[in-house]
């Protein structure tokens, strides 16, 4: 079956991108007919955003070596930074309640099924099916998504699923004495393996704690600008797997 | 389908239709206009069926359902039944339904695209946890109030070509 889909997968790849030309076509032309006082504008602003990025990188840096330091001396393996591709969405899934897109990378560069995929802001989801020229990426808020977290101020561990809408992710079995507040930054916890550790998914929206049940319900908003993204990074997690334990 | 005889036609319209059902409205339109898309591919199978039943048939219906599953991440087979479907009924009571008003086609595509759209529904609430809602009857709703120009329009395009 698979087979299947990825043949008439390929083949139907040009039609994403033919449905898309509108918005090629006025990008091409924004680009063209940009004034020169905007592109100044633009020009400052992202000086401006390189400057405070360099100086959060070379932060970052800095950390990274002592973070190396403290895990050599703990006798535990150095993380390796993880490998991205850049990928444009080329399409969307029009079915209602579907939460996918399509990226304009495949099987050709790479890309696998079960891949990560982030965009500036945070996680975006997951490679579901991989053509030779473009794949399908199941976003997190899709009610078929789940995706191990934890959150990032207490390493309180839980499972972020989708519900449908794309402002929203609920954790699951948070209970009523868990210390989870508004505002709490959830990140990958890592944990199954899929995900890479320690990419941002959201920020608690609201906790509701209902005294005669036994778990709270915790809502969260998506970091990643799951609608309005163009751009995203697929991403290869360093092979180390197969050396982890004995 | 003979290519001969413009059958280039109906192919090219149906890869219309599948664009048309791609096309996404800029991202900072509000979502819900999105949910009006009419059943453009269905409206289309449905026009060729009742204007010409010798052309496309059953089968050719559900292999190019296959396309629109894979299109639309669906399971593979559910819109080539659904196509079918709309085919069989369209090629049994053709007669019947060209005789028929506008305003009772409307009625007729409003029936036929609500009926497939609860097959697919109910496929998705087995293979996916999507489940029901009234949203189902938007595309049905909005599929009728264009099927006349659908209609006038494909078929204005047949005459032009001399699709027979």
């Amino acid at each position: 079956m698979r087979g299947t889909r990825q043949v008439f997968g390929t083949m139907l790849a040009p039609l994403h991108y033919v449905a898309e030309t509108p918005y090629l076509v006025g990008e091409e032309l924004g680009n063209v007919f940009a004034t020169r006082s905007a592109l100044l504008d633009e020009n400052q602003m992202l000086k401006r955003q390189v400057l405070e990025l360099s100086k959060i990188s070379l932060q970052y840096r800095n950390l990274l070596k002592e973070n190396e330091n403290l895990r050599e001396l703990l006798g535990s393996r150095a993380r390796l930074p993880d490998e991205v591709l850049i990928a444009e969405i080329i399409g969307i899934v029009p079915t209602v309640g579907a939460h996918q897109v399509v990226i304009d990378k495949g099987s050709d560069a790479g890309v696998q099924i079960g891949q990560a995929v982030i965009d500036s802001e945070g996680l975006f989801g997951q490679v579901v099916e991989v053509d030779v020229y473009s794949s399908r990426v199941l976003l997190i808020t899709d009610r078929d998504h789940a995706v191990p977290v934890q959150i990032n101020r207490n390493g309180i561990r839980s499972i972020a699923g989708g519900t449908g809408r794309m402002d929203q992710l609920e954790l699951e079995n948070v209970t009523i004495t868990a210390d989870v507040v508004k505002g709490d930054l959830v990140e990958t916890s890592g944990l199954g393996g899929r995900f890479p550790e320690g990419y941002p998914v959201g920020e608690v929206e609201s906790v509701v704690v209902d005294p005669a049940a036994s778990l709270s319900r915790v809502l969260v908003r998506p970091s990643a600008l799951l609608d309005r993204s163009r751009h995203v990074l697929v991403v290869f997690a360093p092979e180390t797997r197969d050396e982890v334990l004995p | 389908m003979n290519p001969a005889q413009g059958g280039w036609l109906i192919l090219a319209s149906l890869v219309v239709a599948l664009v048309l059902s791609i096309f996404h409205l800029p991202e900072t339109w509000p979502q819900w206009l999105g949910w009006l898309r009419p059943a453009w591919v269905p409206l289309f199978v449905f026009f060729w069926v009742m204007a010409l039943p010798h052309r496309l048939g059953l089968v050719s219906a559900w292999i190019f359902g296959i396309f629109v599953d894979v299109l639309f991440g669906d399971p593979i087979g559910l819109n080539g039944a659904v196509l079918a479907g709309i085919t069989y009924i369209g090629w049994r009571f053709y007669e019947r339904l060209r005789m028929y008003s506008v305003v009772q086609q409307c009625g007729v595509v409003f029936l036929l695209i609500l009926g497939g759209d609860l097959v697919r529904m109910l496929v998705h609430d087995l293979s996916a946890d999507r489940g029901w809602s009234w949203a189902v009857l938007v595309p049905a709703l909005t599929s009728m109030l264009v099927w006349p120009f659908v209609s006038l329009f494909l078929q204005r395009l047949r005459l032009q070509f001399g699709v027979e």
